[in-house]
This record gives C-alpha cells, structure tokens and sequence, in this order.
C-alpha cells in the first residue's frame, strides 16, 4: 500500500482509496467530465442571478434595450430606493416575514401534533377516518373555493395576514400530515413504551421523545412550509382587505402590467424580497439539503 | 430520558386555550375599528393601472389640500371581485372597462347610478355609448369614461421620409408600403405572436373594425342567440373571412422571427429603429420612449379599404370611474369624483397619457405621437376591437396565434362559431 493518499490515515485503506489512487490518466478525464457538469449545473444558477443583479442597476432606457448581458455602466442604485418607497418595503417586509414565521410555527406545531394522534391511534375509527378527512383536502385547490373562503374570512373579521396565516396553516395541514403520520410509523413504539413506563404523560411523551426525533420532518416541513407561506401570491391578495397590510408579492405587482414594465425597478425589488431567502439558505444550506431529500423519499 | 422530574406536565388547561380564544375573537372587531384615526371621512379609491400610481397619489395630495373632510385611501394592490365578495365594494374605482370585469359589474347592477351628476352630462354621448356595447343595466349610467385611447399603426416619421413613403390611405397603398420598405431590407411590420394578446389587439382587430361594423355585428350575434353556423345569418365564418384573409396577407410582411418575438421585443425593435410600423396602441409609445426618446414617431389609422372614408381608429376605455351600490361613502366617492373630472385635472392626465378626453369640447391634441387619431376620435369614426368583444372563456387569443402560424383562416373562424354557440347554449 505505498499508494496511500497523503492525509489519509494509514489504518486500513479501503478498497474505494486503491481504485481512486492508482490510475493518473483515467482518474483526470473522469475529473474533467464531473467538472464541467458542476460548472454547466452553476451556470443554471449563477446566470439567472447575474441578469436579476444588473438588470436591477441599470437604468429604464438600458432595461428596455441593451442586452441581458450587458453589465450597466453607471450603476443605478437609486433603483433600489425606487422600489423601497414604491412598495413601502420595511412595512410589506415585517407582514410578510410575520405570516411566513406564523405559518410555519403553526404547521409544524398542529401536523406533528395531528399526526401523532393519528398514528398512534390508528385501529381506531374516529382517528382512521380522520386522516382520510385531512387527506382529502389536498384534492381541493384553493382558487375553487376562494370567493366562499373570502367571505368566510371576512365574516369573522380575518380578513388580514392572521387569516392568511390560518389559511395556510390549514390548506397545508394535508399533505404535512401525510409526511409526518409516514415519518411516525418508523419510530419504535418501544421507545414511547418505556417512557411510559417511567412516568410519562402523553404530553411529556410527545414533546419530549417524539418532537425531537421528528427533527429531520420538522424540517422538511418547515422549508416547504417557508417557501410557500413566502412566495405565495394569490391568497394574501384575496383575502386581505387592507392594502396597507399586504405582503411582499401582492405588493410587487404593481410593477407590471400587460402593457408595461419596469424591469429595473421590479428587479431590484425582487432582490431585496428574495434577500432573506438567500441568506437562510447559506445558513442553513446542511439542513434544507438532507431535509428536502428526505421530503422526496419519504 | 429523565422523568422523575417532579413538576406536574406543563399543559395549558381547557380552560385558558378557550379563554384566549375568545379573547382574540372580541380583540380583533375592536382593533380593526381602532385603526382609523382622523375624523373626516375615510374613501376607499382603488386604482391600479402601474403608469400612473404616482400621478393619482399627486392627485389626492392636492385633493387632500382643497379640503379636509375626506380622506382618500388609494389601494392598487386589492381585488375587486374579493371586494364584493365580503360585501365592503370600494367607494370609488378607476380602471380600465372592459367586458370581462367592469362588464360584468354593470350587466350584474352592482354599480350606482350616475346619470345625476352634472359631470355625466359632460361626456360625449358617442364615447358613453361604448360603455353600452359591453354590457348595460336598465337605462343607467353606471360608468363613466374618463380616458379613451386611441391605437393605430405607429411608424416611424424618419424611416417613412427616408424611403419616400407617404402616410398609406387605402388598403393598396399600405401593401405597397409594406412592399417598398420590405425590397429596402427595412421590416415592413413588425409582429410579436409570442405574446397572442398583440395579434388580437393589432392585426385582427384593426382589420375586422376597417373592414366592418363591429358593434353592429355583435349586438346582431348576440341578438340571433344560439343558432350560430357557417349557414346561419351572422356568423364569424360568413361575415369574418374577408378581413382574415387580409390579416394573412399583412401578417406575411412581418420579420421571420414574429413567432418568437415578445411584446417588450417588438417595442426595442421599433425604439431601435429597424420597424417602419408597428400595430400598437399608445401603451406602446410610452415603452417605446423610455427605451429611445428621440425616435420621431407618429400614428395613423390603419386603411383596410381602397376608399380612404372607410378608415377608423380602435378605441378603448382605458379608464373609467364607477362607483358601488354597496359603497359605505358614497357622497365623498362622488365628491372625489367630481374632482377627478374637473378639467384641469382630467385634460392633464389625458395629455400627459397619450389619451383623449371623453368630454364634449374637450382641448386639442397636441403631442404629434397621437395627434392624428384626434379626427377619428372627436367625429366617432372609432370601433372598440373585435377582439374585447369575446368572452375571455372563448381562447380566441389562443386560436389567432394558431391562424398566424398555419395560415388556416376557414378552421379558425369556425372554432369561433362553436365556441360562440357553445358558450350561447350553455348561458340560456
């Protein structure tokens, strides 16, 4: 074994360690293939952004003409205080963070309690049908029943992002229950079991020995919860009546229309709202992975 | 796991979740009322159109100093529809009238009347009547226009003099035109099908209304109900084929490239100064003048006959004011109205729109973009498009984009006639 990668530990190279190391030529052209599909797959990426971040400097004549590649030369940073008083942005900031933060506190809280319930209670009828009765709902779309639900709302005075919150909170209620009652039959009922023994109350159990070991859902749920509470368009339009109290997308809108765009200005709006996104994602980049690929298997 | 804590579980009672509830139930009636805070009178104004939220923000900034016992909320982001559906309509609104929504609320008499108003008198009665072609409610006058455009050809004034090329005034002088600028390797027309709305909007609506009268046309459609065919006394198959057959031999002078040419794409080119006319209507102008402000342009009617009498101009409300029944203010939505339709205010936003004043006497036009259009416009010799009239459940869009591409004018007016006597069955 004089072949041992340097850095590597000399206790037992493994078999992948000897296929890797030997050969030089065969390693480099595999090398150079795997590169440039990494490179092509940034570029997905990376192209995108670059044209959001200089459409977003550059000035309207430049938008409406030059090419998307062009970088803009000078840099219009007043774009940016454009569409910060246009959309009134701290305002629509806090009320869209304050629906998505709701939401996904509420979805993570009430599914996983849901679920539990559901799955631990599964030979019984009430609970059985239950489930079918929250599965349900994930064949109806909200556009068909968005007039009745409008006036629902309004009726009962939540017509504003606490109802857009609840609203979410239920119209997703479906499939994370799905996930988290799927997710539920894989832990040992032993372990609830001896809790049990030593004491424990439903309660205790729950919040204690199951809502941590749902961690990896928690997750799932709360990326898939964020991205939809945050992105979402057509609810908050509907059902908030106030326009001083709508969130970041409703708010966006007024920056096109059929016959007319501001792309300069709608582009450098849609960087700040999609500021917060990015960041969490760096951050938290190791979770929302092993959480979305979770989300598919599951 | 360690349990032998001795706390009893943490676990809010029955009780308190029920008391917080109802708390919250009697907390958010009271905060709502809360949040007024002067003592004049709140309206509600909604209006949307992008361009000019800054324009009708100044407007209410100066209402605002005329007097203080209204208080206007501009709202550009709501829903309309939401808004009656919760029974709390606006008290004032301002958008475009079309068929589809404010069409709509008028044929439903969810609007109030506004016969009353010394400012309805105003109006000129041949531009009230369009607002009657789309949908009406016993002899009321439920909308009032504010702003009519005016579209036509657009074409460059340079490129036209450059080639020596008059203002084309007949059918035959416009494809030679087309042929002079098209043998000088200049695009004759310019078309933009990846955006289907602009083939209804421009060659379809522009060659139906030169060739016809479209309001005649479908008031007698409507009229003859659901017995429509290629045999039947009006149809699109029996009255449109002339006009479509035209729309084919214009759209064969457009770039190669039309079909995948977007409406943004067509308004560059012309800025660009590669297009000798383009089928659009003022919105275009503004675009076109942010990308490039020194190209000269002008607009003409487009000539669908060889008798130069037959040319008209495709208008369309492009804003009107209405107010609610259910409106919770109704006298300072017509206050405010009233204000809005003062001359100076309203013959402003006209001009500085590229639009027409829809009052009787209204001031001359004078931006030499439009200037053009004025005669059709003040004489009446105007038609709303073709294309506004159908239903946006019909795809017609859709099927003009198909015609375009295949050429098939027969299998495209006779998808029409079905959908027009499927869509007529089904609403008797």
């Amino acid at each position: 074994m004089a072949t041992t990668l340097p850095g590597t530990t000399s206790a037992g190279p493994s078999r992948a360690q000897e296929k890797n190391a030997p050969e030089p030529g065969g390693r480099r052209r595999s090398g150079w293939g795997l590169t440039v599909l990494i490179v092509l797959a940034s570029l997905a990426v990376l192209l995108p952004l670059y044209f959001t971040v200089a459409m977003a400097l550059k000035s309207s004549e430049e938008a409406a003409t030059g090419s998307g590649f062009s970088w803009p030369w000078p840099m219009r940073f007043d774009n940016f205080a454009t569409a910060w008083e246009m959309t009134a942005f701290p305002r629509a900031f806090a009320i869209s963070l304050a629906v998505t933060v709701a939401t996904v506190a509420g979805l993570v809280t009430l599914a996983s309690c849901a679920a539990y319930a559901i799955a631990r209670n599964w030979e019984r009828k009430l609970f059985r049908w239950s489930y079918f009765y929250l599965l349900a709902a994930m064949f109806i779309p909200f556009p068909v029943i968005a007039l009745p639900q409008i006036k629902l709302v309004s009726i009962v005075n939540l017509d504003n992002p606490a109802g857009v919150a609840i609203l979410h909170i239920l119209f997703g209620l479906s499939f994370n229950v799905l996930l988290y009652t799927a997710f539920l039959r894989s832990i040992p009922y032993e372990l609830e079991e001896s809790a049990r023994l030593d004491g424990a109350s439903t309660w205790q159990v729950f919040w204690r020995l199951i809502f941590p070991l749902l961690a990896p859902m928690n997750a799932t749920v709360g990326i898939f919860a964020f991205l939809a509470s945050w992105n979402d368009f057509m609810m908050p339009s509907l059902i908030t009546s106030d326009p001083a109290m709508q969130t970041i997308p409703v708010v966006q809108s007024i920056f096109q229309s059929q016959f007319s765009a501001n792309y300069n200005v709608a582009f450098a709006s849609y960087l700040m709202a999609m500021a917060p996104t990015v960041l969490a994602y760096l951050f938290a980049q190791r979770w929302v992975m092993t959480g979305v690929t979770r989300g598919a298997i599951k | 796991m360690n349990v032998s804590d001795p706390r009893p579980p943490a676990r809010p009672g029955r009780r308190s979740v029920l008391k917080a509830a109802a708390l919250g139930a009697v907390a958010a009636p009271v905060l709502s009322a809360c949040g007024g805070d002067g003592d004049g009178t709140r309206l509600r104004f909604y209006q949307s159109k992008p361009e000019v939220l800054g324009y009708f923000d100044q407007i209410i900034e100066d209402f605002h100093r005329r007097q203080s016992g209204i208080e206007v909320k501009h709202d550009a982001t709501g829903s309309l529809v939401a808004s009656f559906v919760r029974d709390a309509p606006f008290d004032l609104v301002c958008v475009n009238y079309n068929l589809d929504e404010s069409g709509t609320f008028v044929g439903r008499g969810v609007l109030s009347d506004l016969a009353g108003l010394p400012e309805a008198g105003r109006i000129d009665p041949n531009v009230q009547a369009l607002v009657g072609q789309y949908a009406s409610y016993r002899d009321e006058t439920s909308v009032l226009p504010y702003s009519v455009t005016a579209a036509g050809v657009i074409y460059n004034k340079d490129l036209f003099a450059q080639h020596g090329v008059g203002v084309p005034t007949t059918w035959t002088e416009l494809i030679r035109a087309c042929e002079t600028f098209r043998s000088r390797s200049v695009i004759p027309v310019y078309g933009t099908y990846q955006a289907p709305w602009t083939i209804s909007q421009g060659l379809f609506d522009y060659l139906v209304g030169g060739t016809l009268d479209v309001a005649d046309f479908f008031a007698r459609l409507k009229a003859q109900g659901t017995d429509v065919g290629p045999d039947s006394e009006v149809s699109f198959q029996r009255t449109f084929a002339p006009a479509v057959e035209k729309m084919l031999q214009l759209g064969s002078y457009a770039n190669p490239d039309a079909a995948s040419r977007d409406y943004p794409d067509g308004n560059a080119a012309f800025a660009q100064g590669k297009v000798a006319m383009y089928l659009q209507g003022p919105w275009a102008i503004g675009e076109i003048t942010k990308a490039n402000p020194r190209v000269r342009m002008g607009t003409f009617a487009l000539p669908a006959t060889d008798r130069p009498a037959d040319r008209k101009a495709r208008v369309n409300i492009d804003l009107s004011l209405w107010i609610p029944r259910g409106a919770a203010e109704p006298e300072a939505a017509r206050q405010f109205l009233s204000y809005l339709m003062t001359p100076a205010v309203m013959d402003k936003y006209n001009a500085e729109n590229l639009a027409f004043s829809p009052v009787r006497n209204a001031p001359a036009v004078t931006d030499e973009r439009i200037v053009d259009l004025e005669p059709y416009v003040r004489e009446a010799r105007f038609y709303q498009g073709a294309g506004t009239y159908i239903p946006g459940i019909i795809p017609l869009t859709n099927y003009l984009q198909e015609l375009v591409f295949t050429g098939d004018g027969d299998r495209f007016l006779g998808k029409l006639d079905n959908d027009w006597r499927r869509l007529a069955v089904r609403s008797l």
